[in-house]
């Protein structure tokens, strides 16, 4: 070993510290890197990801297979329901893309690696941010997955690349938004349950009092009223109108950018006093 | 800014009922290696905790590497390195990618020379791209002292840094600590319920004991408070109290349950009184102790280092609790 100190420059020590500034985008870079490469080198999560839009299609989407065309077009205003129905999966599929990265929060306190991060100069809302943004990320991946998945069912798309983009942003908003709301209510968990009973708790209500999977114009008026303020309404409608009836009504990707705004504000706060280190 | 790595003042934490760490005042000199003994749930985390800015304190004032860990947290996290207990790494990330991440954290814009110097200088550089997962434990405990270094820290936590490790391991650990100690000059703070470990790797030690620094100083320097050597007795029947107090040379007799600890003048010539005041078959058990930091221990709090730990469990008050219930 003594030979190889001579390799250490120890006349160097402590001068960067002395003078070193703290970079948060460093820090915000590095732990995102961490969870996005963390996730896609588990072949588990790849095969789901992959694997999990065709079921929702071939499951959910064949639902309809046996209704006459005439009913289709009756219900949903579309002869295809996968082609309705493809919106409301992926909007449905971000609400769970936070619970991801509540558990990936909840392992690193568990297993230290939290207190890693809090002893160096990193603050909590940096780490914060980088779970949001990494649980956000791999909910992202399946978007291009399951047009893909549609287009093998048959679906043709209408739309412009504008369009697209808009409702790809909206999407982004919504994964964003439900990952801020997951991470900010279990900032001082330790439990690996919690997230789960929480995914349990809201998912249902979000998905089915929403237009994801089903017009919103047979709906009862107390379903149409918490699907008017459900942001997985607002993610579905704009992609359906884009996808299907070739027309973007933009107010919805604001009530997703408000949505999004609000939670990462209130999110960021609450993960500032009360996310833990273990 | 006091000029030593590490100072309290009264430094105090308080969980609900317990107070964990009891106004504590310690200095601890630059370049130094010093260890904080003392039994599980003494108080030796959560001075580590308190140190590193982990947790808030209740009381009183810390300043390490010149900075207050209250008021200017940051400042001092970009000056100190950790070593926990477990090790705790990213098992999915190459060694490489775990110095890339801890570089990252401490925003080093140059820092790929340094970890591959640190890489060489613990061994692992063949390794470097290879996923922490494959290493075994000495190898994972070299990389957690490289990231502990990477940004050229100036105090070192190292918080039981060899619990659960085999004997070979925890040697070349401990080689290890003081070669950091000597090579880099950085000041090392562990806590360890080791005793031999605390004696062979610290220049100084202070002794915690339910929260309370009971004693410090130079491991010689403490070893010398102790007069007395212990002798420590099993007997296989009750032996009477003011028995053993009237053996020639004995100056204090403590029980622990059959086991009576003798603190005498000099065993070699309190032994012979001993086997001739009991009878030699009640004696099952008789170990003579010169002075250690374990004698230190047991002089100050009356107990062994290892059964002090408010953590320990009475298993005989257990047992007895569950025939009662049984009956």
């Amino acid at each position: 070993m003594s030979t190889e100190t001579k390799h250490i420059r120890i006349a160097s020590r402590h001068l960067d510290s002395a003078s070193r500034s703290v970079s948060q985008r460093s820090q915000f870079v590095g732990l995102y890197a961490r969870e996005v490469l963390r996730t896609f080198r588990n072949p588990w999560v790849l095969v789901i990801t992959f694997v999990q839009p065709f079921m929702w299609l071939a499951f959910f989407g064949s639902s309809f297979s046996g209704a006459s065309p005439a009913l289709v077009q009756q219900i949903f205003h579309t002869s295809s329901y996968i082609a309705f129905l493809l919106p409301g999966v992926l909007a449905t599929s971000m609400l769970t893309v936070g619970m991801f990265g509540s558990m990936s929060t909840i392992q690193d306190k568990r297993f230290g690696f939290m207190k890693r991060i809090l002893l160096t100069p990193t603050t909590k809302a940096t780490v914060y941010l980088s779970k949001v943004l990494g649980s956000t990320t791999r909910g992202l991946v399946q978007i291009p997955v399951m047009i893909t998945a549609a287009a093998i069912f048959g679906v043709s798309f209408a739309g412009n690349p504008l369009m697209w983009a808009g409702w790809i942003l909206g999407i982004f908003l919504l994964g964003l938004g439900m990952s801020c709301f997951f991470l900010a209510v279990t900032a001082s968990s330790t439990d690996w349950q919690t997230p789960g009973v929480i995914s349990n708790f809201i998912t249902m209500p979000l998905m089915f009092a929403s237009g994801a999977l089903l017009p919103l114009a047979n709906f009862p008026s107390w379903m149409q009223a918490i699907a008017s303020v459900n942001p997985v309404s607002f993610s579905a409608l704009l992609g359906r109108g884009i996808v299907v009836f070739n027309t973007a009504d933009w107010s919805y990707l604001g009530y997703l950018a408000i949505f999004a705004t609000g939670m990462l504000l209130a999110g960021t706060a609450v993960a500032s006093r009360y996310l833990k280190a273990e | 800014m006091p000029s030593d790595a590490i100072v309290t003042e009264n430094l105090t934490k308080v969980y609900g009922k317990l107070t964990a760490v009891d106004h504590v005042n310690v200095k601890v000199a630059s370049g130094t290696v010093v260890g904080l003994l003392g039994p599980n749930g003494a108080g030796k985390t959560t001075m580590i905790k308190l140190l590193t800015g982990l947790t808030d304190m209740t009381e009183g004032e810390a300043w390490v590497a010149g900075f207050d860990v209250r008021r200017d947290p940051m400042h001092v996290k970009q000056r100190i390195g950790w070593v926990a207990s477990e090790v705790i790494l990213d098992d999915d990330f190459t060694a490489w990618e775990n110095l890339w991440l801890q570089a990252k954290l401490q925003s080093l814009p140059e820092w790929k020379e340094r970890a591959g110097d640190l890489l060489t200088y613990f061994g692992l550089n063949d390794r470097r791209k290879d996923r922490v997962k494959t290493f075994s434990t000495g190898m994972r405990k070299k990389l957690e002292i490289a990231l502990a270094l990477l940004h050229q820290p100036e105090v070192v936590f190292m918080d039981e840094p060899t619990i659960g490790l085999d004997a070979n391991t925890r040697r070349m650990l401990w080689d290890l600590i003081t070669g950091v100690n000597k090579e880099f000059g950085i000041t090392v703070l562990l806590t360890s319920h080791y005793i031999e470990e605390a004696d062979a790797l610290c220049q100084q030690i202070s002794i915690i004991d339910h929260g309370k620094i009971v004693a410090s100083g130079s491991p010689s320097a403490l070893k010398a408070r102790v007069q007395s050597d212990f002798v420590e007795l099993e007997t296989s029947e009750a032996v009477d109290e003011a028995k053993l107090r009237s053996i020639p040379g004995v100056t204090e007799v403590r029980s622990q349950g059959k086991t009576w600890i003798l603190q005498v003048s000099a065993a070699e010539e309190v032994l012979p009184h001993i086997f001739s005041t009991l009878k030699t078959d009640e004696i099952r058990r008789i170990n003579v102790e010169k002075p250690s930091l374990e004698t230190v221990f047991l002089d100050i709090t009356g107990k062994r280092i290892d059964q002090a730990g408010s953590d320990v469990p009475d298993y005989r008050k257990f047992y007895a609790t569950m025939r009662r219930a049984r009956k």
